[in-house]
């Protein structure tokens, strides 16, 4: 025989009789049969879809809950107002016309006549322009109808109200403000984007809390990232699971991911704006502005920073261990080093991973307005921020002082500012997503 | 013609007294854990070795510490020597990158890297120092690529992930990455095990190719394999302790028809009557 020809040798039976009982392997009636197992397959079948209907309707609730939420949004952002003005329509246009059709000259004249030259200049600021001859036609009728005609919003109404019930509304101002006109009015415009801050309503903008929370995302983002996504990848590649300081380390990484915000707002206000507040304020770089006071963007970013920390590790850490082993051997079979596998083979295939992570925390992040108020973030700021050391805003803090107003008008800019948020939110995620797939692709 | 078949023994007849990797009374610990117990074997140059056994009996793990790959489990150890020319390869001044860049090794899972196929193969060279130009690598993954059989399948799409080929294909390019850095050996850890007979075939021709350069150790379940592919043959098998010991090795004609270990011949014939 050669060792290339073997030929199977098919199994044998055991030599004897088998006893008749060995393969009755069920006890009689412990599993239904026939009739009894249809019964008992339709009841299984009867608790899927009983479950089925359950979950089907968890989503429906969740549905319902968020569009709840868009409507009263979108009900507070629009409706009626009711306007007086201290100097009437007739009186600047002439009789009949309407100050919308006037066009720039006539306003441009009209602001000239009645508005020294430093008021004209503060209307321009007010516009982010150097000029009132920048301004366009919308913008001059907006100029004149505030500065010269003295407008006042002396009642708002929602959408809901505006739409069903507009006669009377109509009556209702008729009798108490006979000089009024009511109006339609969008609280969210263009403008409310581009203006800072303001104490009345109408004229209010969010310019300052956007830039602040961009910016504080920024600098959040380019501290958490290399710091988190390098923390993952020790304790996932280099650490050595067993000893008890890296378990005390991950366990610690783990409850952190689960504290409140407002401790690291408690965290942030005793460190970086009290203990390093020679640095966050910028004295020790030479910014004086600030007097030594470390309530500044960089305060801000750093606590926003811890708080994210735990749940970029903790992401990337699981990105970085779903990558399959057998890709680490392959690449150390070649003669690669530790650091060669990592940056080559690991990272790249958890890259996506992480990413979506880090979607995670920055949203977190971004909605974040506790540990904000703790650190200091300013609720009026009509300055844009102009780097790390400058004092700042940001969309939550000001959607919550807002909120806290007595005028009804403040709510109206909130629920604005709160669609703003949630529209920053979402192309924040969507470029992040993009970049995501993108990548998914080229490998 | 044979290794001695009783553990511990310090004495290493090679065949003819070249040997490119041997092991001397070389045991392996998981832990505590003795998963090897004194093998000394010596592994022909330009030679098909065949590691062949029962599941658990520790031919994959003799396998491994030929290029110290067991050293990426955590809490394992090696005791005795194993070498390469002569030189001890746990040797307190070696550098298992460069054991590892010597001694090439193919999984019993096909694993490309979710790169191009042409990164796939240019990988190696890349991180061990490549000097060479664009022109030269082009023509390195070329020559990679023909040696392990793989070049007509894949030349026209050198742009697309290895992962898109087929098993066999994988398999085939994974060999291709180990041949690109030009190891002294090949080590092949059930490399057929998840293929079908044709893939299989494609394998063992290019292994019988592969050898007229390279050394060539394989462990393989099955054992048709290891008869009609390989020059020499090593028997492991678990002791009560449930180490694993080497029980016989010799030309891979002689063990498979006049095995001179008892244990040998019915784990054969248990199987291939």
């Amino acid at each position: 025989m050669s060792a290339e020809q073997f030929i199977p040798k098919r199994p044998t039976e055991t030599a004897g009789d088998t006893p008749e009982d060995l393969y009755d392997i069920v006890p009689d009636g412990a599993l239904p049969q026939g009739e009894a197992m249809q019964k008992q397959i339709a009841g299984r079948r009867t608790v899927g879809s009983i479950g089925r209907r359950a979950f089907y309707s968890s989503l429906i609730i969740g549905i319902i809950a968020l569009l709840a939420l868009l409507y009263n949004l979108v009900n507070s952002m629009n409706g009626l107002v009711a306007r007086e003005f201290s100097v009437a329509e007739e009186r600047l246009a002439g009789p009949g016309n309407r100050i919308e059709d006037l066009d720039e000259a006539t306003l441009l004249s009209l602001l000239g006549d009645n508005l020294s030259a430093s008021q004209e200049r503060r209307i321009a600021r007010s516009f982010g322009l150097n000029s009132l001859d920048e301004l366009d036609q919308v913008q001059l009728v907006e100029a004149v109808r505030v500065n010269v005609m003295k407008e006042k919003v002396v009642a708002s109404w929602n959408m809901t109200p505006s739409l069903f019930n507009r006669s009377g509304i109509e009556q209702q101002v008729a009798e108490k403000y006979p000089d009024a006109k009511l109006e339609w009015n969008w609280w969210l415009t263009p403008r409310f984007l581009v203006v800072p801050m303001s104490s009345s309503p109408e004229l209010a903008g969010i310019r300052t809390a956007i830039l602040g929370s961009l910016y504080m995302i920024l600098m959040t983002m380019l501290m958490a990232i290399p710091i988190g996504v390098g923390a993952a990848i020790y304790l996932e590649e280099y650490a050595d699971r067993n000893t008890w300081y890296n378990r005390i380390i991950q366990t610690n990484i783990n409850n952190l991911a689960g504290v409140p915000s407002i401790v690291y707002g408690i965290l942030g206000l005793a460190i970086f704006v009290q203990a390093l507040g020679y640095w966050t304020s910028g004295q020790a770089f030479g910014f004086t502005d600030n007097q030594g006071n470390g309530r500044t963007l960089i305060s801000a970013a750093l606590t926003i920073t811890l708080l994210i920390l735990p749940l970029i590790i903790i992401n990337a850490q699981e990105a970085i261990r779903a990558v399959p082993n057998s890709l680490r051997q392959a690449s150390y079979g070649l003669g690669a080093t530790k650091w060669q596998t990592v940056w080559n083979q690991v990272l790249p295939v958890a890259f996506p991973g992480i990413l979506t992570g880090t979607i995670l925390a920055m949203s977190r992040a971004i909605g974040e307005s506790a540990p904000l108020i703790l650190v200091g973030a300013s609720t009026f700021i009509i300055t844009d921020p102009s780097g790390p050391f400058s004092k700042f805003t940001a969309l939550p803090i000001q959607i919550f002082n807002w909120t806290a107003r007595p005028q009804a008008e403040f709510r109206h800019i909130a629920a604005a500012a709160s669609i703003v948020l949630l529209i920053l939110l979402l192309s924040l995620n969507s470029l992040a997503i993009w970049l995501r797939n993108r990548y998914r692709r080229s490998i | 013609m044979t290794a001695p078949a009783t553990a511990g023994a310090k004495t290493a007849t090679s065949t003819n007294g070249t040997y490119t990797l041997a092991c001397r009374d070389m045991h392996f610990y998981y832990g505590d854990f003795r998963a090897v117990k004194g093998v000394t074997l010596d592994i022909q140059p330009q030679k098909i070795t065949a590691l062949i056994g029962p599941s658990g009996c520790g031919k994959s793990t003799v396998l491994r510490t030929f290029n110290r790959m067991n050293e990426l489990i955590a809490n394992t150890r090696v005791e005795g020597e194993v070498l390469l020319h002569g030189q001890n390869l746990y040797g307190k001044s070696v550098d298992p990158v460069e054991v590892r860049r010597r001694i090439g090794m193919v999984f019993q899972k096909a694993n490309p890297f979710p790169k191009s196929i042409y990164e796939n193969i240019a990988y190696g060279p890349r991180i061990n120092g490549w000097k060479g130009s664009k022109k030269d690598m082009d023509e390195l993954v070329e020559r990679a690529l023909r040696a392990a059989a793989v070049w007509d399948d894949v030349k026209d799409k050198m742009d697309q992930p290895g992962t898109a080929l087929s098993g066999g294909q994988q398999q085939r390019l994974c060999i291709a990455r180990a041949l690109a850095v030009e190891p002294e050996v090949i080590l092949m850890d059930e490399p057929c095990s998840a293929l079908d007979p044709i893939s299989t075939l494609k394998i063992e021709e290019l292994m019988f190719e592969l050898r007229r350069k390279y050394t060539i150790v394989i462990v393989t379940h099955n054992m048709q394999q290891a008869a009609r592919a390989s020059d020499m043959t090593a028997f492991f098998l678990m002791d009560n302790d449930r180490a694993g010991q080497l029980v016989e090795y010799g030309p891979t004609n002689d063990l498979f028809t006049n095995p001179k270990d008892k244990r040998t011949e019915d784990y054969i014939s248990g199987r291939f009557g």
